[in-house]
């Protein structure tokens, strides 16, 4: 089943049926590795729309951008399974209501993160992508290149658990079920393995690259603040430089103020333009909220995000020691 | 002077002796991105990059720049660290041109009033000492669009000489007084032969035609202050995140933030870069925001680059270099954008 035409097809009817006003879905961008955002409203539009692997974007952004710019319209959106659990989160944060937005779950078997792309083609362009499945091909000005799919997938793919929407209205194509995926948490692990000093040197490694673009919180669907601490400036919460003892600060506070919300779909890393490894202090702070308060951002969509939550059970070490 | 030829073996001299009177910035690899760093030696060079992840505006124009540091004594521009001045090797014509364009802004090169003028410091002290090695371009990318604004791939605006990769030599052309007498300095050059002028002219034509036809842009500042109240700009900015990431990585946006750190009664104040994409960019003491939506800041952007800077300074904001285009986590393509406006009409019917 060819998942395109199927989407395709899926948003014409939604249209034509008038069940949403909007379709979220992605087209083919102006640039051969990076998928476009579609915005359709009219059936004739929807043949725009694709699904393979360079469908990077998490458009569950758009809920809440420019604020409530939906609002009184019934919106309809492609999802990969950490999309939906942007959707889902959303909806439990209050952002949209379940009976406004109708969820179409496609089949994912991960994105393309670019630049480890352009990595392995050591600088020269790429202008043409075929997908093979297990392999990609990246092509260019005399050269053809055969990739294997692990090498170029998005890091936040490899460590998925959950690549089919859990809560959806339509899903195209094939389920793939919870993927096993042991070794997801290994960089951390390693991570972990370091001196202090150590980890403070890779850390602050990371964030000396940050140009403060905030391109990570802007792609991010759970950073949606009325208006981010950043960008207060009476009182002014962090210095303005690109210096890391700022860019460290503004990381490190949008980390924790996703922590049980970020559901690791990996579109702040992919959208750095300076190739910092955001997803790593994310992923941390997932598996910290898994393991104590047993909650999966997004996952289900009659639970309660863990953070506006509290279990009388619940391991209260931070308070208690 | 005319063009001179150096064989890249003798390349690593050729960094010896310009690092002995200057610092040498050139595009190198930091991470996984590229930029333009400062090199001591040929092996930091990255000369596979065409157009670095990061525009070397940064290197006169710094994200953040410490203007002064104040205590109860007064206040004291800091020492410099570096007191060489400032070559950069490897610079493309869409980045030299866009120093040329800065330079407008910030080194009052152009004719105003003499009570309008105003010459940044910071900005005259590196530039103005500065010596900048061009680099042509013998193969474009699909990104690259400086033939829409008249640049080209082997332009030499903004360059003191221009050079091309010729193979196994780099064949250099002074552009100003201050790049011939630099060259004329040197011993490891060998004039060149007619030959390699062939060659040069060869690449250059070879270059030219493997670019796009370029879009119609002579009427694209009338035609956007046209549409400024139109509805296209919703279209248009629809998908935009307002990240600065397309600000950040242009070699010509130059918006600052002047911001005050103190502590005490000491402190400093720092320049750092900012961008209009943001929301507090704008945003007023009394809490108005005049562009508080994403379709106006995203039309703030394009009528500052095409339509506002050629008002004042007679050309457009654009050098056409595609880093936009590649840094842009939605992939709104700048060139797309002005296609749109380009046909647009007032009924509001996107032609084509």
């Amino acid at each position: 089943m060819n998942t395109t035409n199927e989407l395709r097809k899926n948003i014409k009817s939604l249209i034509a049926e008038k069940k949403v006003d909007l379709f979220l879905g992605w087209e083919k961008g102006s640039l051969p590795l990076a998928a476009t955002p579609l915005f359709v409203t009219a059936e004739d539009q929807a043949d725009k729309a694709i699904f393979d692997v360079t469908c990077g974007n998490n458009l569950s952004i758009y809920f809440t951008k420019d604020k409530k710019q939906f609002e009184g319209r019934k919106v309809g959106i492609a999802v990969k399974g950490c999309d939906a659990r942007s959707v889902v989160l959303n909806i439990l944060e209050k952002q949209i209501k379940r009976e406004n937005v109708v969820i179409v779950g496609l089949p994912c078997n991960g994105v393309l993160d670019r630049k480890k792309v352009l990595a392995k083609t050591d600088g020269r362009e790429v202008l043409e992508l075929i997908d093979n499945g297990d392999t990609v091909i990246v092509k260019g000005n005399g050269f053809d290149l055969q990739l294997n799919r692990e090498e170029v997938l998005s890091s936040s793919c490899l460590a998925c658990i959950y690549p089919d929407a859990q809560e959806y209205d339509f899903f195209i194509g094939e389920a793939r079920g919870e993927v096993p995926n042991e070794g997801r948490l290994k960089e951390i692990e390693e991570f972990q393995t370091l001196s202090s000093l150590e980890r403070w040197e890779q850390t602050r490694a990371e964030y000396e690259k940050c140009i403060r673009c905030y391109a990570c919180r802007n792609v991010c669907p759970s950073c949606y603040c009325n208006v981010c601490f950043v960008d207060q400036n009476d009182p002014r919460w962090i210095g303005g430089t690109s210096e890391y003892t700022d860019t460290l600060i503004f990381h490190v506070i949008r980390n924790l103020h996703v922590a049980g919300r970020c559901v690791e779909c990996g579109a702040c890393q992919r959208a750095c333009p300076m190739d910092i490894n955001l997803l790593m202090l994310n992923r941390k702070v997932a598996m910290e909220v898994k393991d104590r308060f047993g909650d999966i951002a997004g996952l289900d969509i009659n639970g309660k995000p863990a953070m506006s939550d509290f279990k009388e059970d619940e391991k209260q070490k931070f308070i208690m020691g | 002077m005319n063009m001179v030829r150096l064989d890249k073996q003798k390349f690593s001299n050729f960094i010896l002796e310009l690092s002995a009177e200057y610092t040498v910035f050139a595009p190198g690899k930091v991470g996984g991105k590229t930029e333009f760093v400062p090199i001591r030696s040929e092996d930091e060079i990255d000369f596979k990059t065409l157009v670095t992840d990061m525009s070397p505006k940064g290197i006169f124009f710094p994200s953040s720049e410490v203007l002064y540091e104040y205590d109860k004594q007064g206040i004291r521009v800091p020492e410099k660290e570096i007191g060489k001045p400032i070559a950069v090797w490897g610079m493309r014509g869409c980045d030299s041109r866009s120093l040329l364009m800065l330079n407008k802004v910030f080194g009052s090169a152009i004719q105003m009033p003499e009570d309008e003028k105003f010459q940044d410091p910071y900005w005259k002290e590196k530039y103005d000492s500065s010596l900048i090695f061009g680099s042509a371009c013998n193969t474009p990318l699909s990104t690259c669009f400086c033939n829409w604004f008249g640049g080209g791939p082997h332009s030499r605006e903004g360059m003191d000489v221009f050079v091309v990769d010729a193979g196994d030599s780099f064949l250099m052309e002074p552009v100003t007084g201050k790049g011939s007498n630099f060259l004329r300095e040197l011993t490891c050059f060998a004039d060149s032969t007619e030959k390699d002028e062939a060659v040069a002219k060869k690449l250059a034509s070879d270059a030219e035609s493997s670019m796009a036809a370029p879009m119609e842009v002579t009427d694209l500042g009338e035609r956007l202050n046209d549409l400024f109240e139109e509805a296209v700009w919703e279209e248009i900015s629809a998908k935009c995140i307002n990240c600065g990431a397309c600000t950040f990585s242009c070699p010509t946006c130059h918006c600052y933030d002047i911001q005050d750190e103190g502590k005490g009664s000491r402190g400093k104040r720092i320049r750092v870069w900012d961008s209009c994409m943001f929301p507090i960019f704008t945003m007023e003491a009394s809490g108005h925001n005049p562009r508080a939506l994403s379709s106006q800041r995203v039309r703030q952007r394009v009528m500052h680059k095409y339509s506002y800077f050629p008002e004042k300074y007679g050309e457009f904001l654009c050098t056409g270099c595609g880093r936009c285009v590649t840094a842009c986590p939605v992939n709104l393509d700048i060139r797309e954008v002005l296609k749109t406006i380009n046909a647009y009409n007032k009924q509001g019917i996107t032609n084509g």
